[in-house]
C-alpha cells in the first residue's frame, strides 16, 4: 500500500503529479504545489520574450520538487525532439513528458509521432514519459521502445469529463508493464479515486486544480482522493451486481412465511 | 557583428560568449535554454562558446504548463 511508485529510476511517494499551467499567481501555483504533497510536476519549454521579465516559475516551486520538462507546443516528432533536447542541454531533468499534439481543438496526442519521438528520446537516454490516446496497442509499442510509463489520457485535456475511456485504460493497467499514469480530463477528486481503483499507478491533474476557486484546497483534495483511491485498490473492491444484496438479516420480526 | 536572438537582430561584440550575451540582454542566465543555428548549447558551455556573426540563438527557459 504504501510501496512506492518507481519510474525510470526515481522512487515517488506521492502518486499525484501535478501541472504547474493555469494558475491565477505563481503564489496560488506553489501553494497548490505544497498542498498536493506531490513529489513531481511538469513545466513547459517556451521561448523568452525580449521584451518582459518575466517570472521564473522555477523560483516558485519548493526544493524537493522534481521537475518533469513537456514537449508542448510540439505538432510533430522533430520539434518534441528539439525541445527535449533543449531541456536536458540546459540542465532541466533529463526527464520527458512527450506530447506530440497537432490537432489545437481536441488536443489529441498522434500516436505514430509519439511512438517515432519515444524510440529517438530513449536511445538519446532520456527517461521518456509518453502523453497516450489510451490505445493498449500503442502501449505495448511504447513499452517496447523503452518508455519509463505511459500515460494515457483519460478524457481530453481540460475537459473535466473524467475517465471517458475508462475500458481501454482498464485493458492498459491490466496489461502495463511500466507505470500507467492517468493524465488529463480529471476535473474532480472523486474521478482521481476512480482511476486509481481501476489500478492506476498515479495521475496528473492540472486544469481541475489551478482553476478550482482555492486551488491550494482542490490540491488537498486531490491528495486525499488519490490516496483513498489506492487505499481502496489495496483493500479490493466488491464485485458490481445486477440486485440488491442485503446487509441486514432478511427477516426482521415479520413472520412471512 | 549581429546575431539574432529569438528572431530578433542584435549587436554582438566579435569573440563574445553566449553567457555574455545573455547578460548583456538581461536573460538570467541561471533560468536560460539556449539553442545556436538549431543545435542545443550545453549549459556548462555558455561561457565558452563564441558566438559567430549571423548566428541565430534561441533562447528558452521553463515555463508554467501541465
Amino acid at each position: 500500500m504504501n510501496d512506492p511508485l518507481v519510474i525510470g529510476d526515481r522512487e515517488l511517494r506521492s502518486r499525484l503529479i501535478t501541472g504547474t499551467g493555469k494558475y491565477p499567481s505563481p503564489e496560488a501555483m506553489r501553494d497548490a504545489v505544497i498542498a498536493s504533497g506531490c513529489e513531481l510536476v511538469t513545466v513547459a519549454v517556451g521561448r523568452i520574450d525580449l521584451d518582459t521579465v518575466e517570472e521564473a516559475i522555477t523560483d516558485y516551486l519548493p526544493e524537493q520538487v522534481a521537475l518533469l520538462p513537456n514537449t508542448a507546443g510540439s505538432a510533430t516528432p522533430e520539434e518534441a525532439v528539439r525541445i527535449a533536447r533543449l531541456a536536458r542541454s540546459g540542465g532541466l531533468p533529463d526527464w520527458i513528458k512527450l506530447e506530440v499534439i497537432p490537432d489545437p481543438r481536441w488536443l489529441l496526442p498522434d500516436p505514430l509521432g509519439t511512438l517515432q519521438a519515444a524510440e529517438q528520446l530513449v536511445d538519446e537516454g532520456f527517461t521518456v514519459l509518453p502523453y497516450v490516446f489510451p490505445d493498449p496497442v500503442l502501449q505495448k509499442q511504447l513499452e517496447a521502445v523503452g518508455c519509463a510509463a505511459v500515460m494515457p489520457l483519460a478524457s481530453p485535456i481540460g475537459s473535466g469529463r473524467g475517465l471517458e475511456l475508462r475500458h481501454a485504460i482498464e485493458i492498459m493497467i491490466e496489461q502495463a508493464e511500466v507505470p500507467v499514469v492517468v493524465d488529463a480530463g480529471l476535473g474532480a477528486p472523486s474521478q482521481a479515486a476512480e482511476a486509481m481503483e481501476l489500478g492506476a499507478d498515479a495521475v496528473l491533474v492540472n486544469t481541475a486544480i489551478a482553476r478550482a476557486d482555492d486551488p491550494a484546497a482542490m490540491a488537498e483534495a486531490f491528495r486525499l482522493a488519490v490516496e483513498a483511491g489506492r487505499a481502496a485498490r489495496h483493500a479490493g473492491l466488491i464485485q458490481e451486481r445486477e440486485t440488491a444484496e442485503a446487509s441486514s438479516p432478511a427477516g426482521g420480526l415479520a413472520a412471512r412465511s | 557583428m549581429t546575431v539574432t536572438v529569438n528572431g530578433r537582430e542584435q549587436a554582438a561584440k566579435p569573440g563574445e560568449t553566449v553567457e555574455s550575451l545573455l547578460d548583456r540582454l538581461g536573460l538570467a542566465a541561471r533560468y536560460a535554454l539556449v539553442e545556436r543555428n538549431g543545435e542545443p548549447v550545453e549549459r556548462g558551455r555558455y561561457a565558452e562558446v563564441a558566438l559567430e556573426d549571423g548566428d541565430a540563438l534561441v533562447v528558452a527557459r521553463p515555463v508554467a504548463g501541465g
